[in-house]
């Protein structure tokens, strides 16, 4: 069965595209997990700059804030935090270094952030060296030349590019870690769906397969429960048909008996007769003449006569036992047959009979088409059709009517008479060789229904007859639809 | 055959198909000394309507003699069906029969005596031992004692 040798087939082609969107689930899950993380890292770090940048700001900020009081009050309490905002300075520096470090572009922004805060931290430096050194007019002075507020607006323009720097990454990594999340929920959404149609569908798939499994074991099952029925019915035809062939040769050998004894009666009525005649002219004896006469007037032509009937009937009775076999050796060849058709013209052949006997004969409508052998059909029924119209019940107008029931496989065909009947105890002796039943006032053999019945039984059917005597009878024909296959005939 | 009580003589009613065989048998019969009307019947339809007359009660032999002589294998009907027949009938079942038919087949023998048939003869296919035995039948008919039919 084809369904069978597909399900593998389709079952493993589902199983593996569930598999592969699986599997590039998995694996833009894992690269999107990747990237998110990535990204994440660079939001830190990004963040982490921004922080720094701000510190180094503003301690550049607080060491400009104790450079001021320095130069304003001269107290070395000033110093303090100026040399502490020394320290943090280099200290940011070097960890905004390590930030940027690998990081692509970042060389000369940080250049350039060290070199604007190295130039301030060297003015504040000069300024508070002048004001070490007393020379605090000269530092004021440098101050008054204001190098000391561009060098801060210089490191405040850079710092804040710096800033924005980072939070513009940070604003762009957020957003693609946006579009990442959206990304994943998407791809797990849609494969998700998919696995779950795949899922769904391999199911089917199996729920097919197993349902053809179980029909195929049900099957099996009928079969097996067929096969013991067709079996009975097997063993039953067979012991019908060993049950025929010992009727047959009961009848064969009993009916030829009979022609035989009276061939051997007559031969040895011939022999009497003869002596007598033997006893009239070899001896010349007077008394002998009335037995001769009576030899040679009646008993030697009847002896005669009853011989050659005898031996008439052996002759008939053979080529009616190989024509019975004859026909059982035919080769069978099946056919489409119109059975409406067939009968037309079978009734039309017998129009004359029809007449004669003011019979009238009905086909039904329902007649099928056979595919069976057809001079075999032919000849069953155009026997049952004859002896319908032979044994018409006399003063009583003929009424033949043939219809169809169909079955499944097989059709029945009956052939209804109102004609004059079959004692019961006839019904199956009329089926046997040359057998007949009723009043023997039509000529006949007792072949023709024997011989229907082999053919019908050949033909893969069966023959019954229901009857009334002195209302008709009704034939059944049972025939299969189709001719059977013969064993025996392919063998041979 | 000795006349029955009412002085009337026994006739002989003969069922058998083969006119050959028919005439076989009346000759050996009669070659045996008997010389006993017979009624020849060639079918089991004819010879039933005889047995048992036109009103099919079987009266119609009531007080005559009848012997039967009886072939089982008949056109039209089987001897046996003529044998139930004439043994369920009130007026014929005290008239004996006689079975003689080529049949050998022994479950027809039971069945032939299981229904009140009264001697089954099988035919022999020798003619000597045919001819014998119808001219020892015929022998026995002649010291037979025939009932009477009521």
């Amino acid at each position: 069965m084809p369904s069978r040798s597909q399900f593998p087939i389709s079952a493993i082609v589902l199983m593996g595209a569930g598999t592969l969107v699986l599997a590039i689930i998995v694996i833009s899950s894992i690269w999107l997990a990747l990237n998110t993380s990535r990204l994440a890292e660079e939001v830190t770090q990004s963040r982490r700059t921004r922080i720094v940048v701000s510190n180094t700001l503003e301690t550049l900020l607080n060491a400009e804030t104790a450079q001021r009081g320095y130069l304003l009050t001269g107290s070395e309490r000033y110093l303090g935090p100026y040399n502490a905002a020394r320290s943090a300075l280099d200290r940011n520096l070097s960890d905004l270094a390590a930030l940027e470090n690998g990081h692509p572009g970042s060389q000369p922004r940080l250049l350039r952030l060290s070199r604007a805060a190295g130039a301030k931290m060297s003015e504040l430096a000069e300024t508070i060296a002048l004001e070490q050194a007393g020379r605090h007019q000269d530092a004021i002075a440098l101050v008054r030349t204001n190098r000391g507020i561009d060098l801060m607006d210089d490191a405040r323009k850079v710092f804040g590019d710096l800033i924005t720097d980072a939070e513009q990454t940070v604003t762009a990594d957020m957003k693609q870690l946006n579009a990442n999340a959206r990304l994943l929920e998407l791809v797990t959404t849609i494969g998700g769906a998919l696995i779950i149609l795949f899922g769904i569908a391999a199911m089917g798939v199996v729920f097919r397969a197993v349902r053809a499994a179980v029909a195929a074991r049900r099957e099996v099952e009928s079969l097996n429960v067929t096969l013991e029925d067709r079996v009975l019915r097997r063993t039953e035809a067979l012991t019908r048909a060993n049950e025929e062939i010992q009727r047959f040769a009961y009848i064969v050998s009993h009916d030829l008996r009979a022609p035989l004894v009276n061939i051997m009666g007559f031969t040895s009525e011939l022999e009497v007769g003869t002596k007598a005649l033997k006893e009239y002219f070899g001896q010349e004896k007077e008394e002998a003449r009335p037995a001769a006469r009576e030899a040679a007037l009646d008993n030697l032509p009847e002896a005669v006569t009853f011989i050659r009937s005898s031996t008439g009937k052996m002759d008939r009775l053979i080529n009616a036992i190989l024509k019975l076999s004859r026909e059982g050796r035919r080769e069978l060849a099946a056919e489409r047959i119109n059975l409406k058709r067939m009968f037309e013209t079978l009734v039309a052949s017998l129009k004359h009979q029809i007449d004669e006997t003011s019979t009238t004969v009905s086909l039904a409508e329902n007649l099928p088409s056979l595919n069976s052998d057809r001079l075999a059909i032919e000849q069953v029924f155009s026997n049952l059709l004859d002896n319908a119209l032979k044994y018409l019940q006399p003063g009583r107008p003929g009424r033949i009517e043939i219809w169809a029931e169909n079955r499944q496989d097989s059709v029945v065909i009956i052939v209804r008479d109102n004609g004059r009947g079959i004692a019961e105890n006839d019904l199956e002796r009329v089926f046997e060789l040359f057998r007949r039943a009723g009043r023997q006032d039509r000529p006949g053999e007792g072949i023709g229904l024997a011989h229907v019945r082999a053919l019908v039984r050949r033909l893969g059917g069966d023959i019954t007859v229901a009857s009334k005597l002195g209302e008709g009878s009704e034939f059944r024909v049972l025939l299969p639809r189709t001719l059977p296959q013969e064993p025996s005939s392919k063998a041979s | 055959m000795s006349p029955n009580s009412v002085g009337l003589p026994v006739a002989i009613v003969m069922v058998e198909d083969d006119e050959g065989h028919a005439t076989l048998i009346e000759r050996n019969i009669r070659r045996a000394g008997v010389n006993n009307q017979i009624f020849p019947f060639t079918n089991g339809t004819d010879a039933l309507d005889f047995l048992l007359g036109e009103d099919g009660s079987g009266l119609a032999h009531a007080g005559s003699s009848l012997l039967i002589l009886l072939d089982l294998n008949l056109p039209d009907m089987t001897g046996v069906d003529i044998l139930s027949k004439i043994k369920s009938n009130p007026h014929l079942k005290r008239s004996p029969v006689v079975v003689l038919t080529t049949t050998d087949d022994q479950r027809e023998i039971q069945r032939c005596y299981d229904l009140g048939a009264n001697v089954y003869i099988t035919k022999p296919v020798d003619y000597e031992g045919f001819a014998n035995a119808i001219r020892q039948l015929g022998l026995f008919f002649s010291v037979m004692q025939v009932p009477t039919t009521e």
